[in-house]
């Protein structure tokens, strides 16, 4: 009996059936459905302004790059894109830093007020931004943090911690005692723990809360729109809604915008979708 | 684990707690404190209780924002959550991972909600717009509509959009599941004559319902700090038509310098969301414990 199991599910393929086909025919209307405006956004970049008006659907006469050159340049789009580079790169590594030594107390220690400690980050997984925002731009105002990168960074990292915090504990959990038991044994010390033993351990878990941190700070806009005016400061959220009303009726040019911004997102999908899937996994558990 | 020394782990956990104190606790009790006052975020502080709550009871359009907010949690339950759990169903249904389909839906996941947003202003825009080229082609200029600018479409217009942006989103929490469901229960299943649309209802959907209500639940928390595709496509507009509380409170703070009252409202929704992350919190512990 077994046999004739292992005989139907393995060696013998199942044959094409109807069902396939109609599945496959679904996915290809319902991708066709998500991918059709990103298609549009790309032609109509390469397109003039009267090709836009006359026939939205035609394809460009030419591929002209003209355009994205001068949004890179003269839109500052470039800037932008430098700006959200920098501003992520430094809250994600902040996240990542003091997330794992955090979550290093949590896991290893046995201390008074740990549980309350938990319990705060426990709520800062709950907060929203609406909770603090309103005393949170005072504050910033007060100490002339408005207008500098600082004042992106801090509460992004702020944002990301709780939940990279708990995800790391968790982790860290996991990783027997023994090894830290030996380590003490030969006399290590606890920053060292942290540095040597954890941190290469933890490569997986630090992957996923990286990319999810990523992707929370890289499209945030509320913060950025309130404490960032100065237009060389602005990241690529606000400075591209700043270059669409900088040219409003440039459709072309902002397309081209649109498109730049969007296709290496899609690459990076397609080369890293295995990492970003299971990130997303791993950080909608909260 | 005992600590070799008292202190050490409050040093590995002050960097953390520094931050997040600072950034976000300190805020949040500054922001109860401000809910209380009548203040123009400059001049004098003026104590006045609980007037402000009193007031935004009796406030109708904070009233409509709110029915706004719940109106689109209910579409995005649809047109994100249920229809994210219908592509995961496609995508797990063949064989193979379907690359090509999960970036077709995952790349909108991936973008700033305001190039999400711009991109759809132009979709909708009467005069090029996508929708509208396309009803005229079909001939159904009748239908071609402003579709953020009237008061019957706007809302709905930017459900869709949420939707668009966010169902790769979902897609991707219940394939996850779906790909971590034992193969020898649905091989099983398979064997005794069960058809793939009635193991997706009967088998795998029941095995994943744990990601289910963590999917409605994000669903519905991130629903209520909506902002970003609100602020971009209408602020508000058109005549308050598409106002959610979020809309509604940065506009009172920061452009009618009510800080006071538009921190009522902050805690308002404060109280809502965190709730309801915490009831729904505490019924899966009572679940998991019987």
């Amino acid at each position: 009996m077994p046999r004739v199991q292992a005989g139907r599910a393995g060696t013998r393929r199942r044959p094409i059936r109807l069902v396939d086909l109609l599945v496959l025919a679904a996915m290809l209307v319902l991708a066709g459905i998500f991918f059709l405006p990103l298609l549009w956004m790309l032609a109509s970049s390469f397109k003039s302004n009267s090709d836009i008006f006359s026939d939205p659907f035609a394809l460009p006469r030419s591929i002209d790059p003209g355009r994205w050159v001068t949004a890179w340049q003269e839109g500052n789009l470039g800037r932008y894109v430098l700006n959200s580079v920098i501003v992520s790169a430094v809250s994600v590594t902040a996240v990542l830093v003091f997330g794992s030594s955090a979550a290093f107390a949590f896991a290893r220690y046995r201390f008074p007020g740990r549980t309350v400690l938990m319990s705060l980050l426990g709520l800062g997984l709950l907060l929203p931004v609406q909770s603090y925002f309103i005393a949170q731009s005072q504050l910033f105002t007060s100490l002339a943090l408005t207008d500098t990168r600082w004042a992106l960074i801090i509460p992004y990292t702020a944002m990301g911690l709780p939940l990279a915090t708990y995800l790391l504990t968790v982790f860290q959990s996991e990783l027997p005692s023994e090894l830290f038991e030996a380590a003490a044994l030969d006399g290590a010390g606890d920053l060292r723990m942290l540095i040597s033993i954890t941190m290469p351990l933890l490569r997986p878990g630090l992957a996923a809360v990286g990319v999810f941190t990523l992707l929370s700070t890289w499209n945030e806009f509320l913060l950025a729109l309130l404490y960032i005016s100065d237009d060389n400061l602005k990241t690529i959220p606000t400075g591209l809604l700043a270059f669409s009303s900088r040219y409003v009726t440039d459709y072309s040019m902002l397309f081209g915008a649109l498109s730049m911004i969007t296709l290496p997102m899609l690459v990076i999908y397609v080369v890293f979708n295995r990492q970003i899937n299971d990130s997303v996994a791993a950080g909608s558990l909260k | 684990m005992k600590p070799t020394r008292s202190w050490v782990p409050y040093a590995f956990l002050l960097p953390a707690f520094a931050i997040f104190g600072f950034a976000v606790l300190v805020p949040m009790v500054l922001t109860v404190y401000y809910s209380t006052l009548e203040w123009d975020g400059y001049g004098e502080k003026k104590f006045v209780g609980v007037a402000n709550f009193v007031e935004l009871a009796h406030d109708s359009l904070m009233r409509a924002s709110f029915w706004h907010v719940l109106l689109y949690i209910a579409a995005t339950l649809v047109l994100e959550v249920a229809v994210g759990l219908l592509l995961a169903g496609l995508a797990t249904a063949g064989r193979g991972t379907r690359l090509w389909f999960r970036t077709a839906v995952f790349t909108p996941v991936m973008l700033p909600m305001v190039v999400v947003a711009l991109l759809w202003g132009f979709i909708y825009n009467p005069d090029f717009g996508l929708v509208n080229a396309a009803l005229r082609g079909l001939g159904l200029d009748s239908f071609a509509h402003a579709w953020l600018g009237e008061k019957q479409t706007a809302l709905w217009a930017i459900c869709l959009v949420s939707g668009w942006a966010f169902a790769g989103f979902f897609m991707t929490i219940f394939a996850a599941a779906l790909a971590s469901l034992p193969a020898e229960v649905l091989e099983a299943a398979r064997l005794e004559g069960a058809s793939e649309w009635r193991l997706f209802w009967a088998v795998k959907l029941p095995m994943i319902r744990g990601s289910v209500e963590v999917a409605v639940l994000l669903c519905v928390t991130g629903g209520f700090q909506g902002f970003d595709l609100f602020y971009v496509l209408t602020n508000g507009g058109p005549y308050h038509s598409t106002e959610i509380p979020t809309t509604y409170l940065v506009r009172e703070v920061f452009t009618n310098s009510n800080v006071g009252y538009g921190s009522a409202m902050a805690v308002v929704l404060t109280v809502i969301v965190v709730a309801l992350g915490w009831s729904f919190g505490r019924l899966r512990a009572r679940r998991e414990v019987v």
